[in-house]
């Protein structure tokens, strides 16, 4: 299990460092993600640990937001100005993505 | 009977200004607060409008409300747990990297609908809160808002947008997505399960996924998809997109 956290913490520093250096657009978790997945593609398989640590932290991902989504607190009344117009926007938003995703997806599919 | 231990016992008030200043309270706050969430949400036969983390952050909130704890403090003791949110980036290769296998040569098909969805979802929201003169310091919180959240808030930091409020729009869009994506699919017939998944991930990203794997195993994989592949493209993309059309 430990293996795993340290493979996975070795692939977010070398993230941060590609992103540091190289690719500051990018940011280094991401960079660390794209540089697991082809570490896992030559690879051909996922280590035993690192999928044990990696699904674990997956499956409570949300508790990770926690700390900045309390954050809230110092945004409450303009939030609040706004509330109507923000939640309008969110709802059609996503309606509409999901639409165009899989409206294209499904249009596409059939060609094949 | 008086107790003999109880003249050893300090005041409450310094245990009180002991325990926080150690970030054990944040931490145990956090955690207790998800462990409610949790629990509601299992007690609820998992509906998404009884999303863990919704129901965690409005207790944190709360409480630190009641304890007079500025959110700078709170932070200072909880950003262990924050810290974590770069872990579980790079941890999104393991999904992505299962997905692969189940592919079937869709790549392409996938690729241009999460590019054409993504697209939609920032002209969408941001048009709409523009049209309806949203404040705009809470406009760019919008951008990021259907990435997973882990990197929509580092696209927030990258676009001058509050990591917070992305944090906050794409917990809402993924309880959004989660609850109202099966009718949008239904109404638009479409009822493959790979597609019905990779559209609940593009759009509602973590929150999407898990509602897709509990409705069927194929579309929650293929969610899982849509939401790590989002969040690359949308990594790459989305800062290029918004310099220049800020």
């Amino acid at each position: 299990m430990i293996q795993g956290l340290v493979q996975l913490f070795i692939f977010q520093a070398l993230g941060e460092l590609v992103s540091k250096f190289a690719l500051p657009f990018i940011p280094g978790p991401v960079l660390g993600l794209v540089l697991l997945l082809a570490f896992l593609v030559l690879r051909g398989q996922v280590p035993a640990s690192m999928d044990t640590v990696g699904s674990s932290i997956l499956q409570h991902l949300g508790l990770l937001f926690i700390p900045a989504s309390v954050g809230v607190v110092l945004y409450l009344p303009v939030l609040q100005a706004n509330a109507w117009a923000i939640s309008a926007a969110l709802v059609l938003s996503v309606v509409a993505t999901v639409a165009v995703t899989a409206g294209l997806l499904k249009v596409l599919a059939k060609k094949d | 009977m008086n107790n003999p231990l109880r003249s050893d016992l300090p005041a409450i008030s310094e245990i009180w200004v002991y325990l926080s200043g150690s970030p054990l309270l944040a931490l145990v706050l956090t955690l207790s607060a998800y462990l409610l969430g949790l629990t509601l949400y299992e007690r609820s036969q998992r509906n998404p409008l009884a999303n863990p983390v919704l129901i965690a952050v409005v207790v944190v909130c709360l409480s630190i409300g009641l304890l007079d704890m500025p959110y700078a403090k709170y932070f200072e003791g909880a950003q262990f747990v924050h810290f974590l949110l770069g872990t579980a980036t790079v941890s999104l290769a393991i999904p992505i990297y299962k997905g692969f296998a189940s592919l079937k040569g869709r790549m392409s098909v996938l690729l241009l609908s999460l590019v054409a969805g993504g697209i939609t979802s920032v002209l969408t929201a941001v048009g709409m809160a523009r049209w309806l003169g949203v404040d705009e310091s809470l406009v760019r919180g919008l951008v990021a808002k259907s990435v997973t959240a882990p990197i929509a808030m580092g696209i927030a930091e990258r676009v001058q947008a509050s990591p917070t409020l992305t944090a906050i729009f794409a917990v809402s869009t993924g309880i959004l997505g989660a609850v109202l994506g099966r009718y949008v699919l239904d109404a638009l017939r479409v009822k493959a399960w790979w597609q019905r998944g990779f559209a609940l991930g593009v759009a509602a990203h973590g929150i999407g996924t898990s509602r897709a794997f509990s409705v069927n195993a194929e579309a929650g994989a293929y969610a899982s998809l849509g939401m790590g592949l989002h969040g690359i493209v949308g990594a790459v993309l989305i800062p290029q997109a918004v310099g220049w059309w800020f």
